[in-house]
Order: structure tokens, then C-alpha cells, then sequence
């Protein structure tokens, strides 16, 4: 079952996608601030708490592979630490899109900003360091995982303790119902996507380790 | 034309819709007419600027999760190759 899991949520995900899309074009009215380049909202919010979400799991699993050596753990931070390069650099793009319709300018240098973008640096480079890094460089990897998810609270907390052009945390409590009903699917399909993603890469990692190890026994006779 | 001219000359004496069915076109002066095409024009410019915005923020997101699906991919191939060729090397090694 845990198998086909990834083929159930890419499946509910290829469902989920054309219902968001058309609730949120067609059943969804047009802000009046913004117009209709608010509907980038829809997606752009919803990844970044992904995003955030992942970088949190992907900073627990490294401290637990620092204390333990534990070889799942290790998978879950290594696809955590990608999805975060991932959903971080849609959120990074699509920001910057909306605010050059929005605000006129696409990167203005504020608090939220900023942190999001040197989330994502610490996380590109935890990945550069799995990837390229030399032996007992995973447990630095793992000390930069950990130092990333340090910085998500920051990111939230961004728009409550300095003044930034991004609106506060209170305007997605403050959403009309017809928002929300659109942001939801939209939420779930995208949870959806991440975390078929998730579970294919963890797979991935576990087995390329018993690869490894059966390498290794291989070449060394099985002594 | 003469039902124009009369119409203009004397509204008063206009015939009522309930009379035949006529009403006079009374018409938006052209200062309102310009405004209100420049204020459309605006809108749809914004509307049209919009769009292309969203469009470009979409395709931004799927692409990234089609491309990292397909790198996904291209290692399970890898794996699946590698897999092959241990069980190879392993079936020679037992053979006697």
C-alpha cells in the first residue's frame, strides 16, 4: 500500500489541480485592490507554507540523523532539503511576479524576503553538500538542515517585527469564504504533488543506500 | 431627416414610447465618451498585463515540479540499471 501511495496522491493531484483552477478563475471574484493578478495568491501562499513545512520536517530528521546515524532519517532530510529547493524557488519566483504587478517593483528588499531567500541558500547549499560533499560531510549537511529550519519562525515572524511592503499575517485569517474555498483545493493539490514527490525521493534514497551496501559486500567478498 | 430636426428642435413635442414605440437617442456628450473609452482601454491593459503575470507564475510552478519529476524519473532509470547489473555480477558469482 505504502508503495502506490505516490501514484494515489498523483492521481488526487491530477483532480485537484483542474478543480482549483477553475474555482479560482471562474468562481472566484476579482480583488479590488489588486485585480486579477491576485489569483497568483492562490498558489504562491500555499507553497510558501509548504516550503516552510518542509524545512521544518527536513531540520527534525537531520537533528535526529545527528543523534542517531538513523538511515531513514537521513532519506527523509535529503528529499526534504530538495523539496525545499523546490517549492522555495516557485515561491521566490512568483513572489517577486506578483509584486512587479502589485507593488511595481519585484524585489524590494524586505524582511520576508529576504529571510525566504536565505532559506533557500542554506538549503541550496545543504543540498551542494549531499551531493558534492566529501566523507562525514553529511553531518555538516545535517548542521546546515538544522540552521535552516531555525530560520523559518524568522520568516513569519518577518511581517509582525519589521516594517515590510509584504501584508501581515492577519490578512489570510481575514479571507472571505468564497478565498477560502478556492485556496483550499489549490492547497491540497499542491500538498498533493509534494508529497508524492517526497515519498518517490525517500524511496529513492533508501534503496540507493542498500544499493551501496550491496556493492560494497559485493566487492569486498562479504567480509 | 425631418424627424430628426423636429425631434432636436422640440423635445417637448417628442412622441412618448407609448405612442408608436419611438424613443429619442438623447446620446453621451464626447468629453464622457472619451473618458469612458480611455478608462476601459486602462482596464484592459491592466487586465490583459495581469494575466500575463498569473500565466507566467503558473508556469513557473508546474515546471519546476514537472522538472524535478522527470530527474526523479531519470534516476529511478539509473537505479534500475544499477540493480540489473549487481544482480548480474551477483548470478556470476554463484554460478559455478
Amino acid at each position: 500500500m505504502l508503495a502506490r501511495l505516490p501514484l494515489v496522491l498523483f492521481a488526487a493531484a491530477a483532480l485537484a489541480i483542474p478543480y482549483s483552477v477553475q474555482r479560482i478563475f471562474l468562481h472566484t471574484g476579482i480583488e479590488k485592490k489588486m485585480g486579477t493578478v491576485q489569483k497568483i495568491f492562490y498558489f504562491h501562499v500555499p507553497l510558501a507554507w509548504i516550503m516552510m513545512a518542509l524545512a521544518v520536517a527536513c531540520g527534525i530528521a537531520a537533528a535526529i540523523q545527528l543523534r542517531r546515524r538513523s538511515q531513514l532519517a537521513e532519506s527523509i532530510s535529503i528529499a526534504t532539503g530538495e523539496l525545499v529547493l523546490i517549492t522555495g524557488l516557485a515561491v521566490l519566483v512568483t513572489g517577486p511576479i506578483w509584486g512587479h504587478a502589485t507593488w511595481g517593483r519585484a524585489w524590494t528588499w524586505d524582511a520576508r524576503q529576504v529571510s525566504t531567500g536565505l532559506l533557500w541558500l542554506i538549503f541550496a547549499a545543504f543540498v551542494l553538500l549531499r551531493r558534492y560533499g566529501a566523507a562525514g560531510s553529511e553531518r555538516l549537511a545535517a548542521a546546515l538542515a538544522v540552521f535552516g529550519a531555525v530560520d523559518v519562525p524568522v520568516i513569519y515572524y518577518a511581517v509582525k517585527i519589521w516594517k515590510t511592503t509584504h501584508p501581515s499575517t492577519d490578512v489570510v485569517g481575514s479571507l472571505p469564504p468564497q478565498m477560502w474555498a478556492s485556496l483550499w483545493p489549490a492547497l491540497g493539490a499542491l500538498v498533493c504533488v509534494t508529497l508524492g514527490l517526497l515519498l518517490v525521493r525517500i524511496r529513492q534514497e533508501q534503496d540507493q543506500a542498500g544499493l551501496d551496501e550491496a556493492w560494497i559486500a559485493l566487492d569486498t567478498g562479504g567480509k | 431627416m425631418s424627424w430628426i430636426t423636429s425631434d432636436l428642435r422640440a423635445p417637448a413635442e417628442a412622441k412618448t414610447p407609448a405612442d408608436d414605440g419611438y424613443e429619442p437617442v438623447t446620446g453621451l456628450d464626447q468629453g464622457t465618451v472619451q473618458c469612458v473609452r480611455a478608462c476601459e482601454a486602462e482596464a484592459a491593459a491592466k487586465t490583459a498585463s495581469d494575466y500575463s503575470h498569473v500565466v507566467w507564475a503558473y508556469g513557473v510552478i508546474w515546471a519546476l515540479f514537472a522538472g524535478y519529476g522527470i530527474l526523479l524519473w531519470q534516476r529511478a532509470s539509473a537505479q534500475r540499471i544499477d540493480t540489473a547489473e549487481l544482480r548480474r555480477r551477483i548470478d556470476r558469482g554463484a554460478s559455478p
